[in-house]
């Protein structure tokens, strides 16, 4: 290898840390700053994305290197797997620095000191949680950095009643989730202050079967913290995620949260000595949590009617299928069956591209709510309606991400969870319980598709602002919109085209040396298993030829669709009807007002009652 | 010859799903001792709205969501193995497309109600889709057992493998379930709770008219045709003639059976209320999944 990694690495950190230091004194020309910020943040993420491009698809990861701060050494990694994380998190950075601009001119009394003091130490601490090697020093130093950072970010709006609690909160369980995973470390045997994670793993097979147990344990309930597991998940995400200003909210859903699963893949996949590691129990309670997880937070979604604690709620639920996933392949990997093994290459494709499709709906979805905020000073479904015809590109674009995280097929979400869904249905046949998870997930889309209906619906379309806001909202200038249509285009692509990302993940494992189910992806053919189908993906298993096991071509369905489309639009042009506009009809006898229509907290009612039990409930 | 059979399900279904409609009517009618319209009166009433002036609440998602309806249902009944035989299409899709693809009809319906800003409108759409979270999943499930039996989520397998191993106690409950549930799969009392004319005036559909309608009302009866055709070719053992098109005149023999199963269902229960109406699908879900449980087990 040539271009040396980890130096582009080490620049681009110091160029993050260089625009730390130097923005905050432009803080008061408050444009200026935004604009610096952009473009040193930018000039990084683009460093750090050659790094991610190199990694994922020239196969060029590296092995662990120590590089010396002054006399500490500390452990880094760059493979294709954190690769691909690097990748989320500087891409995001770029999008959310670039809406930052003008979104934070929304709050003139605010100085803008600490947010770009903060803004590129969140990154360099992500970026650092996803390339340290060891789980002591570096990764002591990357999560505090990465912690702080977001704390001062959450609570920039101080002022704001409740916030600077709710921050605190985050702060404190934070610290808690930091404590637990160095805890856990402690457990195992002869273990020392900047072990590499070779060098634990090699540990760990020496180690003894409950300290084992408590290592794995307290690892999951740390990572567990930050990925938003259930029940850890709800103490801190939806009031960090809802009081963070909008850009910082499409960072900490899109990719913090992301950073725990990072740590629950590389911890259960890489970190795992050859004997004694009891992988189909860890996948079982991964896998449970998973599903438990996916269930609760959205449900809990969909009670809300805050709407950017329905998305937080939501970025729960979507980390269930995450999660779900990851446990899933951990349990087929570990299954007698051939034919069960081999649906594990398709689990952990299947996480890893939800990984890649939330960020990207999420952050969507959080930008196109900030521009609401921002045009019309709200956030709360009741009040809000009718933005449809006023902030016409917000809308089209949150349409996009809406259908995408509810899974329409075409869109991001769809082949993801489809992905997740048929494996552990498929599985299912010899595991029950995967087979309940799988239609628990299924179940669950449906309620997320309800939530975002409501969103949407209660936002863009229906009615409400001309009462409660004012008739001239104006559509969000260009540097906002910018960002979100780029997501949106995104969002598309990798709904149309799931074979390009199933070719990129399976590189990533491939090349990605020392887990457990590298093998998996080099030892056998995929091509014959994985084929592809108009840019679609076709499964077939061994052992039932010619037969395919699941399939899907977003590509077809979409061209099925449009033709669909041009029928029904001539067969509604056929009667040679005119068309003319009319007002609400409400029986003739009120006009619609604020009084008589219908708010977003009364939809779904009946079903919000009958599951009381999950908690989350919101108050009239 | 593929292609074909795609052409073959398109016009059976856009053809005879208005009959089926006017069976439902007549024998309704014939319930409440009344004479009833003729049985093509569907295809008149489509014909007439196509016509008529299209009253629109001014937003494109407003006009956009009845033909979203319908090119949805359509796409759904392309892919579908009418007459025991896989199409062009079968290939490119498997049962969780085909579930999802149904929502998309759902949610065109909730988005045109949620656009045209009536009150009934929107307490309508709540009622809807509160009805598709709990009923999907017993179709869903439906596939899901015969995806486990054969290993494949392919529609032509899947769907064809329910009753493959026999008539087992699972595929007695799961079939026991989907009968259940088809009333509210196709929206009629005791679960028309969504649209309930008399009490919020056609629910999501209020603002309405004219070709715009017509369109919604096309999505709608094809829909039912859909689940009552996917009953049949799911739970009634096939009855292979060998001859492609007696297969399916065969299978719409059996669909006629079930509309009329389902027009006396409507025509003798009132409506529930949607709280009732959820506990009574909870029970549903339940079975089916037990069902499946059973199913992995072989049972």
């Amino acid at each position: 290898m040539n271009i040396d990694l980890y130096g582009i690495l080490l620049s681009a950190l110091a160029l993050l840390f260089a625009a730390a230091v130097v923005v905050p004194f432009l803080s008061r020309k408050r444009k200026l700053a935004g604009w610096m910020n952009f473009i040193l943040v930018a000039a990084a993420a683009s460093m750090l994305l050659n790094i991610s491009f190199i990694s994922v698809f020239q196969g060029g990861g590296e092995t662990t290197r120590v590089i010396q701060f002054g006399p500490v050494g500390i452990y880094f990694l760059i493979d294709g797997f954190s690769g691909f994380f690097i990748g989320i998190i500087s891409f995001m950075a770029i999008m959310s620095a670039l809406y930052s601009i003008q979104y934070m001119e929304h709050y003139p009394d605010y100085r803008l000191w600490s947010y770009y003091l903060c803004f590129p130490l969140f990154i360099l601490g992500m970026i650092g949680i996803v390339t340290v090697d060891d789980l002591s020093i570096g990764f002591t130093v990357a999560w505090q950095v990465m912690t702080i950072a977001s704390y001062f970010l959450i609570r920039f709006e101080y002022r704001e009643k409740g916030n600077v609690r709710n921050a605190n909160k985050y702060l404190i369980l934070m610290e808690l989730a930091w404590i637990l995973i160095v805890a856990g470390t402690l457990f195992i045997d002869g273990v020392a202050m900047g072990d590499s994670l070779h060098a634990i793993t090699a540990k760990l097979a020496s180690t003894g079967g409950s300290s084992l147990l408590a290592v794995y344990g307290l690892l999951l309930v740390g990572f567990g913290f930050k990925a938003g597991m259930f029940p850890f998940g709800q103490l801190w995400l939806p009031d960090a995620h809802s009081i963070a200003p909008s850009p910082i909210s499409a960072l900490l859903s899109g990719v913090m949260i992301k950073t725990g699963v990072y740590g629950i893949i590389r911890t259960f996949f890489w970190m795992v000595p050859r004997e004694g590691y009891t992988g189909l129990l860890w996948g079982i309670v991964i896998a449970s949590f998973g599903a438990v997880t996916l269930f609760i937070g959205t449900v809990q979604a969909l009670k809300q009617h805050d709407a950017k604690r329905l998305h937080a709620y939501h970025s729960i639920g979507q980390m269930g299928y995450i999660i779900l996933g990851v446990g899933s392949a951990l349990v087929m990997l570990n299954s007698g069956s051939e034919f069960v093994k081999l649906l594990s290459v398709i689990a952990i494709i299947g996480a890893l591209y939800h990984t890649l499709n939330h960020t990207v709906f999420k952050g969507l979805l959080f930008l196109s709510t900030g521009s609401v905020l921002y045009a019309t000073g709200t956030k709360d479904l009741n009040k809000l309606g009718g933005l449809m015809k006023l902030m016409p590109v917000t809308a089209v674009v949150a349409g996009i991400a809406s259908l995408s995280i509810a899974g329409m097929p075409s869109f991001s979400g769809f082949a993801s969870k489809w992905t997740i869904i048929s494996s552990d249905v498929l599985a299912g046949s010899q595991m029950m319980f995967l087979v309940m998870f799988g239609i628990v997930a299924l179940f669950t889309s449906a309620i997320t598709l309800a939530s975002y209906v409501k969103f949407f619906g209660m936002t863009f379309a229906s009615s409400g602002v001309e009462w409660n806001v004012s008739h001239t909202i104006r559509e969000v200038p260009a540097t906002m919109l910018i960002p979100k249509i780029i997501l949106a285009v995104l969002c598309m692509l990798q709904g149309l085209l799931p074979f390009l990302y199933y070719g990129i993940f399976i590189d990533i494992f491939k090349n990605s040396d020392g887990s457990i189910i590298q093998p998996m992806f080099s030892g056998v053919s995929l091509d014959e298993y994985i084929v592809n189908s108009v840019m679609g993906v076709s499964v077939t298993v061994p052992g039932i030829k010619d037969l395919v096991s699941s399939v899907a071509v977003p590509l077809v369905v979409m061209l099925v669709i449009v033709t669909g489309l041009v029928f029904a639009w001539l067969l509604k042009r056929s009667g040679g009807a005119e068309e003319k506009v009319a007002p609400t009809w409400l029986c003739g006898y009120q006009d619609l007002n604020d009084k008589n229509r219908y708010a977003a907290h009364n939809m779904y009612s009946a079903f919000k009652k009958a599951l009381r039990w999950t908690g989350g409930n919101v108050k009239k | 010859m593929d292609i074909l059979y795609i052409a073959v399900n398109i016009l059976v279904f856009l053809l005879l799903a208005p009959l089926f409609e006017g069976v439902i009517r007549k024998i309704t009618a014939r319930v409440q001792s009344r004479q009833g319209p003729p049985v093509i009166q569907p295809y008149y009433d489509l014909l007439k709205l196509l016509g008529k002036q299209n009253l629109s609440a001014g937003t494109v998602v407003f006009k956009f969501a009845p033909m979203l309806a319908l090119a949805s249902i359509l796409g759904v009944i392309v892919f579908l193995p009418l007459g025991y035989q896989a199409n062009y299409l079968t290939k490119y899709a498997d049962v969780i497309t085909i579930i999802y693809l149904l929502t998309l009809g759902g949610v065109s319906v909730l988005l045109g109600a949620l656009s045209s800003r009536n009150t009934y409108a929107a307490i309508g759409s709540s009622r809807e889709m509160i009805t598709m979270i709990m009923v999907e999943p017993v179709l869903a499930m439906t596939f899901i057992l015969g995806a486990v039996k054969v290993k494949s989520m392919g529609i032509a397998a899947s769907i064809s493998s329910v009753t493959a191993g026999g008539y087992g106690a699972s595929v007695i409950v799961m079939m026991a379930a989907y009968l259940m549930a088809l009333q509210a799969f196709v929206g009629r009392q005791p679960f028309d709770i969504a649209e309930a004319e008399v009490e919020i005036l056609e629910g999501p559909f209020i603002e309405y008219s004219g070709p715009n309608y017509a369109l919604f009302k096309y999505y709608l009866i094809l829909k039912q045709m859909f689940y009552a055709a996917l009953f049949v070719i799911v739970f009634i053992p096939p009855f292979k003639t060998g001859w492609y098109g007696a297969d399916v005149l065969i299978q719409m023999a059996f669909v006629l059976v079930v509309f009329i199963g389902i027009a006396l269902m409507g025509a003798t229960h009132p409506r529930l209320r949607i709280d009732q109406a959820q506990k009574f699908y909870a029970v549903l879900i339940a079975a089916s999944l037990a069902a499946v449980g059973l199913s992995v087990y072989g049972i």
